[in-house]
């Protein structure tokens, strides 16, 4: 870990504390994975937003593991002079399955927003501090405690969930 | 941050929680004229200027991240292109690259497969990017520029439908190479026909370029600064059109992008004209592309398609690549088995939201069709997540044309659609 | 920079040529559809060993399969659910399957007929003749009894 987290700061030209990091990996040449638990999760981007510069965030995605949720932001370092990405997928993990909750980054990001509800949406995890957290994507019936893209869902589930809104949307009609 | 953009943060679309100065609100959509897909735009206008803009999207879920996970690796390859209409072929080359890694067989694919891979890609950004400002002059009331660059975009359309034997959606990809060659009598047939539409598009610059109806319409119109950029994280040809230089084929090259001659197109005024003429000189730069590329192919021998397993052992991967319209970022989760874990795709669109309703600020009403243009909007690919209404969007889809009503041919035998 | 009247050439000379519409139907003989264009699979039933891998790699569930134990069996496929994209070709080992390359195709498929969606692509050893007809009518009845049940449901 400490040879990738020499390189990371090396390259981001800040110094990451040590006790914040989970654990780093280097995927392949100038693309890494920064893993970072809940608790410090808010100050590591701080440092990352606000010393190292990184603006650019491409996208959030949920994972569902056995114990836990991550999420993980898709982060972008970008060197205007070199005309270079560092892609960086910071990792916030062990967020409880129970009582899913994490900060929110919409501080740091703006496009934030949008991709925190989706994951709001999909997997039912809270994000304190957000402003707006509100459905974005699901349908107006969509029942309020299927997290469809969690895995006890199943795929015909899904569908007969769908099927059931479909019938009362046409007898409102 | 967030006091900045609060127009994110409004409640009620029937105006009551407007901005305090505002004195009317506009709203287009989920159904209007103007858009060729639903969204939901909210404008709060003082006289004819915009205070502020929000948008609603979410009117056309799929739920194709669903079903990935409920199909083979393989199976998908097919699927994930269906993410978008346009730039199916993109999709299709991150999903193929994502694959390539996670099996392992990144080194084994040959040089050939990979400029095949390119060709597909630059020939969809030719035809994509033809397609939008033709829209984009037909927003702006020049419908002749709309006739005229259609008409120019068939040549590449047949050489891509020569090519792949499907016109918009070539599918050429399979993880570990491509399904199909391209042969030298092929290639020698589309020479000409590339020259000739780099003809054509030059005409097309010059008409943008000159033009006084068209240029009056675009110039000075929706400004995005570059600070404005940097906090609103546009991506593609919005980014570039504001000075932001970032395009994945040179910031993060994939296939053999490093390897060809090309430069980037950016420029700095940030407004439409700006992001029109990034699109437009993109456009001449992936025709040069088209030909280096079918050059190269003559002396390039190679294996086609090397074998991968469909089991993927475990790991996961986060790829990314310059589609037509922007940044597309998938993320792929294999846990061993034959079906993924875990996919997740962000496409383009999504990303440019927030700079177009930062453009719209203090803007006339009647610029509006050009400024939501001006991101290539394509909602099939932002809202791709989650479930189709079977029943409402099964209505919706009989009343527009045959082909439609043949997908609703395929749902009468209540099989699984995906 | 800023003109007027760039397009008025080629405008003029559209003016002059006429309606486009009026060459369309010479223009279709011209520009044949592609050589290459992919749709629905074929068998050749000679090299097919009913191993089941089509079915198991077609990503719309179009292809569907009955055997026993020994290499006989029949293949059908259910046309208007194949999207054309050759992954049956690309995946099958014996190389028994290929595209057709026959474009009158894409008009039979939007003719709203249940008996020109089942096709009996491959039928080996006791399953030729009298039992792969038996199961193509049997399929074909239960389309229109679906067909039936889902127009009453959408109403």
């Amino acid at each position: 870990m400490s040879a990738e987290l020499k390189e990371l700061e090396g390259i981001l030209n800040v110094t990451l504390p040590e006790k914040l990091i989970e654990d780093i990996v280097k995927v392949e040449e100038g693309h890494f994975n920064v893993h970072s638990t809940v608790k410090n999760a808010y100050e590591l981007m701080k440092i990352l937003h606000e010393e190292a510069g990184v603006y650019h965030l491409s996208t959030i995605s949920g994972i569902e593991k056995e114990k836990e949720f991550n999420i993980c932001y898709h982060l972008q370092h970008r060197i205007e002079e070199e005309f270079r990405e560092i892609p960086i997928n910071f990792f916030v993990t062990k967020v409880d399955k129970g009582n899913p909750k994490t900060p929110s980054m919409i501080d740091f990001f703006v496009s934030a927003d949008y991709y925190e509800r989706e994951i709001y949406d999909f997997f039912g995890i809270y994000f304190e501090s957000h402003p707006f957290l509100q459905r974005l994507i699901l349908p107006e019936r969509w029942p309020d405690d299927v997290r469809p893209l969690r895995k006890e869902y199943g795929w015909e589930q899904i569908k007969e969930i769908t099927l059931d809104i479909a019938k009362k949307a046409l007898e409102e009609d | 941050m967030t006091g900045e953009f609060r127009s994110r943060f409004r409640t009620l679309t029937d105006g009551s929680d407007a901005p305090p100065d505002a004195d009317h609100h506009i709203f287009i959509g989920p159904q209007h004229p103007w858009a060729e897909e639903p969204a939901h735009f909210i404008i709060h206008v003082k006289g004819e200027r915009v205070v502020e803009a929000d948008i609603r999207i979410g009117f056309n879920l799929r739920g194709i991240e669903k079903a990935m996970e409920n199909k083979t690796w393989r199976q998908n390859t097919m699927l994930v292109p269906r993410a978008c209409g346009i730039c199916s072929a993109v999709h299709q080359n991150i999903y193929v690259r994502v694959v390539d890694r996670l099996a392992g067989v990144e080194d084994q694919i040959s040089e050939r497969a990979r400029l095949i891979r390119m060709f597909s890609l630059e020939a969809e950004r030719v035809h994509s990017h033809i397609l939008w400002y033709g829209i984009l002059a037909h927003d702006a009331g020049f419908d002749t520029m709309l006739h005229i660059s259609w008409r120019d975009r068939e040549i590449i359309m047949d050489i891509v439908e020569d090519f792949s034997g499907n016109r918009v959606n070539p599918a050429l990809m399979l993880p570990g190479g491509v399904k199909r060659d391209i042969p030298k009598e092929k290639a020698d047939k589309a020479r000409p026909m590339l020259d000739e539409l780099e003809k054509k598009v030059l005409y097309h610059k010059k008409v943008f370029t000159e033009e006084a109806s068209i240029r009056n319409r675009l110039e000075d119109v929706g400004v995005l600064t570059k600070d404005d950029a940097k906090k609103t994280t546009p991506n593609g040809p919005t980014g570039r059109g504001s000075g932001l230089p970032f395009d994945i084929r040179k910031s993060y090259p994939y296939e053999l992008y490093d390897k060809i001659d090309w430069n980037l197109v950016y420029y700095t005024e940030g407004d439409i004209l700006a992001t029109t003429m990034v699109r437009i000189d993109e456009t001449l730069e992936s025709i040069q592309m088209c030909k280096q590329i079918l050059d190269r192919l003559e002396s390039t021998q190679g294996e086609l398609l090397a074998r991968v397993k469909p089991r993927i052992p475990e790991g996961s991967y986060m790829s990314r690549a310059e589609a037509p319209r922007g940044e597309d970022i998938h993320f792929g989760i294999a846990n061993g088995t034959d079906t993924p874990e875990r996919y997740k795709i962000r496409a383009p669109s999504l990303g440019n939201i927030d700079a177009t309703l930062k453009r719209m600020d203090g803007e006339y009403i009647a610029d509006m069709p050009v400024i939501l243009r001006s991101y290539d909007p394509c909602f099939s690919c932002t809202n791709r997540v989650m479930i189709i209404n079977e029943k409402t969007g099964e209505k919706m889809i009989l009343n527009q044309d045959d082909f439609a009503r043949k997908a609703i041919k395929a749902k009468k035998y209540n099989r699984s659609f995906f | 920079m800023k003109k007027v009247l760039v397009m008025g050439g080629e405008a003029l000379k559209n003016q002059a040529k006429g309606p486009v519409t009026k060459h369309v139907l010479k223009r279709i003989g011209d520009h044949p559809p592609p050589e290459d264009i992919r749709t629905i699979p074929r068998i050749i039933e000679d090299r097919c060993i009913m191993c089941g891998t089509c079915v198991n790699v077609c990503p719309t569930h179009c292809i569907e399969i009955e055997k026993d134990d020994k290499d006989n069996g029949m293949i059908w496929l259910q046309r208007a659910q194949c999207m054309w994209c050759g992954h049956c070709q690309t995946y099958c080992p014996k190389d028994a399957i290929h595209i057709d390359r026959e474009p009158a195709l894409s008009n039979s498929l939007f003719s709203f007929n249940n008996r020109q969606d089942y096709e009996m692509i491959c039928a080996k050893g006791s399953f030729k003749g009298e039992k792969a007809d038996k199961k193509l009518a049997e399929l074909i009845d239960e389309g229109g009894k679906k067909l039936k049940y889902l127009e009453e449901f959408r109403g």
